[in-house]
């Protein structure tokens, strides 16, 4: 008799075989043994002997473990390994026979004897008895602290409950909480945890001197209310959901609309969104009406490299599904999925068929862009274009835009004029200048040069799409065109055909915005008022240097703008950019990095992970251990992750509320009551206050998952307003201050050091949401390469925020204080001191200019006196005034280094970089 | 609401006592006990000691972007030449990266027989060819991808997603510096630009920002190193000495702060690193024989003379005892495929007769240095490439697919046995047929190298015992010397 069965399982543990059908013959199986066989005295001490090694508590080969009862006989990777009654059908008796080299049971050593496999035999046919207190036993996986419901702790009525919790764990090891922090700490501690930029001076002044007993409660409903809390707090999240702004990996290209979800999750924080609502949308967005919301979904890495292997290409779209499902359980559920990708978790009660249940959630989902908001409205566009034209006519008077190879216009008081003549001195690439059409206008609009007569200083020989004739034949684009005959230069003059009053002239290479080659790029334009009388109107010396951004860099660049007249056309600018913005999304409708949605595919479980060995199928769902389900067959892509949305924030769910409870936390005190804030299973770490995390679950779910709720609650604590002071026989018990009897002091994260640099010197613009500025020059090639800018200007002063999070690049300076690089779920920041940070601080270009624009900062504020100058830098850097040495010190450097140095200097101390 | 008493009594046997039980009986379960350096926070780069006695105490990677053709080079096969223009059996239909296969094609380059060992190495890369009694070849080598950028993260970080640390930084985090004055883990990129996976090879990734590679080379200095040219070096010593004083006072209102400790030892580091990096990066005292041995006076071959600079650079940086090396050959920037590196899709000879002789001499030169100064007997010298190339040209081109199921690397120096091959590809050099090695198999010989055991040298992340080796690996018992 011949017996067939799967061993595509064992392919990993032979590596060199191929999937396929083995057989052997039971007939040369040894026979059973003939007595009655004792399970615990003699089969327990083979499976001991020869089999736990790598099918017990340490390893679970092909995902069997054989010592405990269950498990051994569910089986594993194969299906059941044991079928009670039938020994020569089990396929354990196969592999442990001997009979069948491809699986040979133990695979290393000698193999068992025969006497051994018919013990075995013996036991199964007699029915394969298994006391149920023998072997090893395990845990019920969900007997675990953060699967269980929320429980009621009650609360406590002695003490504000807030304080009560850690108080009595503080007690028992014999600590206390400290006194209160001095008002200046205080709140330049709340700023910096909350706004992540210091108080104003002014505000700490009056914070100081306020003596109303309810001052610093008012002050932290100013804060909450502020909208640097959210771009603050948007931070976090935005670490967490591991946005960024380009697709990763070799090609790494830019996700130009990524920003919505970003500007999203700011918005949600200010507008103190509650949290159940804040995770519906995310998840699915559409449904609720937030349809940047979805960004979420797509935040991760995306993998462009195609290729043609199909196995790849397969693999590629796996490796996408299962980042969204880890993103979705690492962030909500603090549940790493993942891990159940390639077997069941390990720890967790999460079986494979779940992960890929929870995949099939996402099947539809894809890398993309997808349009949001409405399109074409009329009235509005028109009203913008008028809009345009008035701000496009104000700036030209200031500051014209570089040239363009489609369309220039040049502006100038009205003046009569019987002759034009543009003259080119350079074009874009050296080649030839071309201008495809000359149009000169008056008041009324007409162009006068039709029909003029034309001068050059030679034309392109032998071609007939480019002739002098075409300059003023009405006709657009590169066949209707004149070209110089002499490289970079040359130069063509028209006189009307009466003399004309002239204001306007417009001109371009390729008005049919084709060609992008042989553009003028320095070149003057002059009339003839009366004979021989040639001056100049219009010239590129007015416009933003060719190939630069018209941007607010560019504008403080000019030498030959006045202050007044800059900030004039800064702001000009920016209307423009917002109204140029506006108009486009009218045309198009907004775009935004959310994902697309589609018909979802069939999913099947996935052999050891592997997309080229697909299982049986799997319905989509959520995790079944967690009063989780499968949903029906014909359930519609948005039905399946607006199901799941429900689920995760249904109040039987007991990870959702002490998952973000607790990432809340850690990010007021450094750390959270738990460590592992991305993993709430088996394998993270104990809360250090169990009941507490509980209570302010809870809690939060009665205030409606308010997130300033809680923060109201957390900061008005006394283990917030304590002071940090170290005390050394404190230290000695609890040197982490895990328990709190101190505000652990920390690091700033880099976004806000650089807010708190730009906030200090006066420079920082708080202009709100719309795509980043850029940290970076970029190289565009198929695959982008990045540069760190080393030049930065009024336009790179935005909060870090709204810098363009490219994937992988670190910024030249502030990445070296842990920043993220955008590639996984990011739960908390590392705070490494580096001498790399250091050097960054002391010499990088940015920091010396914002050394220098403090320096004037102060001057501009404290006049003259070197001390008064020392006390102003001291006031806006630390928030204090300096200690008497301190003084001394410092008044020394400025007297003879100058201001710039003093500044350098109070940007690189530990205090200005730190949360007291 | 709970009076004092039962809320205490309700706490003192709450769900913390039993959680953390539960912890410490699962951890004793775990057969490996991880090890985590123990890392003084004022010295992040202190050398600490390994796990058991080392055979290595530096690293130099030599990494060749693009997919080096392991059959043009080092992995002789005298069949392939004799089937040449036929069709590679088995693969019939068989789909790589960029598509279908053309036929089999013969090594592009002449091999010859070099040292004792007798190895067969071709002329393009005759110069390593010469070491071919030192080096430890691995011809069996087995990635998982056969894309560039996850392929090159693979090789440095164990993962082929973008994120994770790489080797250099696990071996700096485990092991520090024997220079504190210098980075403990310097990246060189080459003069061309940075790798297909760029930054990712020499990312810290979960890692403390301490052990992320400092990337510079001879053309490229590090960054914001050196005081600014407006600040004179009065005014820059005035700063730094106001910094520490008002530092100090911060840690007498605070004392024990190991964060504020740590940050005035690496403000002394500063000082001490403005004086020591542009040192070592100093080539200027070099020899002119030393020049030459290297290629670095070439004047005709701009990227040859530059590659041979950086290559000047590891040894100084492996003498001064700088822990982790990373010196690459070849880069994604200006061009992409092929014309920067060795990713020869479609004119291979064209391609590789331009690199070869950009890395022949000057890799070779650093072998004969790094021999002639004694450095190999504490230097693990590691050459890899992200996978090799296919027997077969493209269908239409004239050069080479992908191949992620065969290729080779090398080691040669301390601890790695000389003049041995270890594993084979099929008689094509196709698929690793004999022996088959990981790259996670390459990671842990290396870490035991360094005396680091790879299942117990971790890092916990997000509740994870996180290993370069992720869950595999294992130490090649064969080619250790």
């Amino acid at each position: 008799m011949k017996i067939f069965y799967s061993r595509i399982a064992f392919a990993s543990l032979l590596l060199t075989f191929v999937g396929g059908l083995g057989a052997i013959d039971v007939d040369e199986l040894p026979p059973p043994a003939k007595h009655e066989v004792n399970f615990v005295k003699e089969i327990l001490p083979i499976f001991k002997k020869h089999c736990v090694k790598c099918h017990g508590p340490d390893k679970q080969k092909s995902d069997y473990r054989i010592d405990v009862k269950a498990r051994a006989f569910e089986g594993g990777e194969i299906g059941a390994a044991i079928i009670p009654g039938k020994s020569a059908e089990s396929p354990l008796v196969h592999f442990i026979s001997g009979l069948d080299e491809e699986v040979l049971m133990p695979p290393k050593g000698d193999l068992l004897e025969d006497k051994t496999v018919g013990l075995i035999r013996a036991w199964i046919d007699q029915g394969a008895d298994w006391p149920d207190d023998a072997g090893a036993q395990i845990a019920d996986p969900m007997e675990h602290w953060a699967f269980k419901p929320l429980r009621q702790p009650g609360t406590p009525r002695f003490m504000d409950p807030m304080d009560a919790f850690l108080w009595v764990r503080l007690e028992a090891k014999g600590l206390k909480f400290s006194q209160q922090a001095d008002k200046r700490t205080l709140i330049r501690r709340l700023y910096l945890v909350m706004h992540g930029l210091p108080p104003t001076s002014a505000e700490v002044t009056a914070f100081v001197e306020n003596k109303d007993p309810r001052a610093y409660a008012k002050l932290v409903e100013r804060v909450l209310a502020s909208p640097r809390y959210g771009e603050r707090w948007g931070q976090h999240w935005l670490d967490v959901a591991r946005f960024a702004e380009s697709h990763g990996f070799e090609m790494n290209r830019e996700r130009p609309h990524a920003w919505r979800y970003r500007d999203y999750v700011i918005d949600s924080f200010n507008a103190d969104k509650p949290y159940n609502q804040f995770v519906k949308e995310q998840l699915a967005g559409g449904t609720f009406g937030a349809e940047a919301a979805t960004g979420f979904i797509v935040a991760g890495p995306h993998d462009m490299v195609l290729g043609s292997d199909p196995a790849h290409q397969a693999t590629l779209r796996q490796n996408d599904l299962a980042e969204m499902v880890n993103a979705t359980g690492t962030t909500f559920l603090g549940l790493t999925l993942g891990c159940a990708r390639c077997h069941n978790h390990k720890f967790d009660p999460v079986s494979q068929n779940d992960f890929y249940a929870m995949t099939a959630i996402f099947g539809g989902v894809q890398h993309a862009d997808r349009t949001i908001g409405s399109k074409n409205k009329l009235q509005r566009k028109t009203k913008l274009l008028a809009e345009l034209e008035a701000v496009e006519k104000s700036l030209a008077e200031l500051l014209k835009p570089p040239v363009a190879y489609d369309r220039n216009e040049e502006f100038f008081a009205p003046v009569k004029a019987k002759s034009v003549r543009f003259t080119v001195l350079a074009t874009s690439n050296q080649g030839e200048p071309c201008i495809d059409e000359l149009e000169v206008f008056g008041e009324d609009n007409k162009n006068v040069a039709l029909g003029g007569t034309l001068k050059s200083s030679g034309n392109f020989a032998n071609n007939p799409k480019h002739k002098l004739a075409h300059l003023i034949d009405g006709k657009f684009g590169n066949s209707r065109s004149w070209i110089s005959n002499a490289r970079g230069k040359g130069w063509v003059q028209i006189t009307f055909l009466k003399p004309a009053r002239i204001e306007r002239i417009v001109w371009q290479r390729d008005r049919q915005g084709k060609l992008r080659d042989r553009l003028p790029t320095n070149y003057k334009i002059e009339i003839e008022s009366a004979p021989g009388q040639w001056r100049v109107v219009a010239s590129s010396n007015s416009r933003v240097p060719f190939g630069t951004k018209f941007d607010a860099n560019a504008v403080a660049a000019r030498k030959d703008l006045t202050e007044v007249q800059k900030i004039k056309t800064t702001a000009l600018l920016k209307r423009h950019a917002v109204l140029r913005k506006e108009l486009a999304e009218i045309e198009t409708g907004s775009l935004a990095y959310a994902g697309k949605f589609a018909k979802p595919p069939k999913v099947f479980r996935l052999h050891r992970g592997d997309a080229m060995q697909p299982r049986e199928a799997v319905a989509a769902g959520t995790l079944l251990k967690f009063n989780g389900a499968r949903f029906a067959a014909e359930a519609t892509e948005a039905t399946r992750r607006t199901a799941l949305a429900e689920w995760i924030v249904s109040p039987e769910n007991p990870l959702t509320a002490r998952v973000i409870v607790n990432r809340v936390w850690q990010y007021h005190f450094g750390t959270g009551l738990v460590d592992t804030p991305n993993d709430f299973g088996h394998n993270g770490a104990p809360p250090t206050h169990p009941e507490f995390l509980d209570w302010l679950a809870a809690d939060f779910i009665t205030h409606r998952w308010s997130l300033k709720h809680l923060h109201r609650r957390i900061l008005g604590s006394r283990a917030f307003t304590q002071s940090s002071a170290p005390l050394p026989a404190a230290l000695k018990r609890d040197a982490q201050s895990r328990l709190l009897w101190r505000f652990p002091p920390r690091r700033l994260e880099a976004e806000a050091i650089r807010d708190s640099i730009l906030a200090a010197s006066g420079k920082l613009d708080l202009a709100m949401g719309g795509p980043g500025f850029s940290l970076f020059e970029i190289q565009k090639e198929n695959v982008r390469h990045y540069f760190p800018k080393q030049k930065f200007g009024p336009a790179d002063w935005r909060r870090m925020v709204y810098a363009t999070k490219f994937r992988q690049e670190l910024d030249d300076v502030f990445g070296a204080f842990d920043c993220p690089d955008g590639n996984q779920s990011v739960p908390r920041r590392g705070r490494s001191t580096t001498p790399m940070q250091a050097l960054n601080l002391l010499n990088s270009p940015f920091m010396l200019d914002q050394a220098n624009h403090l320096a004037a900062r102060v001057k501009k504020d404290a006049g003259p006196n070197v001390e008064a100058q020392v006390r102003r830098a001291f006031h806006l850097t630390l928030g204090r005034v300096p200690e008497i040495h301190e003084l001394a010190a410092a008044k020394k450097l400025a007297a003879d280094h100058g201001l710039p140095a003093l500044a350098r200097a109070l940007f690189n101390t530990h205090e200005f970089i730190t949360i007291p | 609401m709970l009076d004092r008493r039962s809320f205490l009594g309700k706490a003192a046997t709450g769900l913390g006592g039993i959680a953390l039980l539960d912890l410490l009986q699962r951890d004793r379960l775990l057969a490996a006990q991880p090890i985590r350096p123990d890392i003084l926070p004022t010295r992040p780069h202190a050398a600490r000691p390994p796990h058991f006695s080392p055979k290595a105490k530096q690293v130099l990677v030599i990494f060749c972007s693009g997919a080096i053709s392991q059959m043009d080079t080092w992995d002789y096969k005298p069949e392939l030449a004799k089937r040449h223009g036929q069709p590679l059996p088995g693969a019939d239909g068989f789909i790589t990266s960029q598509g279908q296969q053309g036929n089999l094609t013969r090594p592009l380059y002449p091999f010859r027989r070099y040292g004792q060992s007798g190895k067969m190495v071709s002329d393009l890369v005759s110069r390593i060819g010469e070491f071919a009694d030192d080096i430890c070849w691995v011809h069996s080598v087995k990635g998982k991808t056969n894309s560039h950028g996850p392929g090159e993260n693979f090789m440095s970080t164990g993962f082929t997603a973008d994120g994770f640390p790489s080797m250099g930084a696990w071996a700096t985090y485990a092991l520090g510096s024997e220079n504190e004055s210098l980075p403990a883990y310097v990246a060189i990129p080459d003069p061309r630009g940075k790798p297909q996976s760029s930054v990712n090879n020499w990312a810290p990734g979960f890692l403390p920002a301490a052990y992320q590679g400092v990337d510079f080379n001879s053309t490229h200095p590090v960054r914001n190193l050196a005081r600014p040219a407006s600040i004179p070096v009065t005014a820059d010593r005035a700063a730094r000495d106001l910094i520490q004083s008002l530092n100090r006072r911060h840690l007498e209102r605070f004392p024990g702060d190991t964060d504020l400790a740590a940050r005035i030892a690496a403000y002394q580091i500063t000082g001490r690193m403005q004086t020591s990096i542009p040192a070592v990066s100093d080539l200027s005292r070099e020899p002119a024989h030393i020049l030459k041995m290297y290629g670095a006076d070439d004047t005709k071959t701009k990227h040859k003379a530059d590659y041979a600079r950086n290559c000047i650079l590891a040894r100084r940086l492996l003498e001064k005892g700088v822990r982790f090396v990373q010196l690459f050959n070849g880069s994604y920037q200006t061009g992409g495929e092929g014309t920067s590196n060795w990713d020869g899709h479609k004119k291979l000879t064209a391609q590789y007769d331009v690199h070869g002789p950009i890395f022949n001499q000057p890799t070779g030169a650093l072998l004969r240095d790094l021999k002639q100064r004694g450095l190999l007997e504490n230097t693990l010298v590691f050459c890899c490439s992200e996978f090799g190339r296919m027997p077969t040209f493209q269908k239409g081109a004239s050069g080479r697919d992908h191949n992620p199921d065969g290729f080779t690397a090398w080691f040669a120096g301390a601890g790695v046995k000389r003049g041995h091959t270890h594993g084979a590809t099929d008689p094509f050099g196709w698929k690793a047929e004999q022996n088959p090695v990981t790259v996670h198999d390459l990671h842990a010989t290396a870490l035991h190298l360094l005396g680091l055991n790879h299942e117990r040298l971790s890092y916990r992340q997000n509740g994870t015992e996180r290993r370069l080796t992720d869950v595999h690996g294992h130490v090649i018992k064969e080619v250790l010397a």
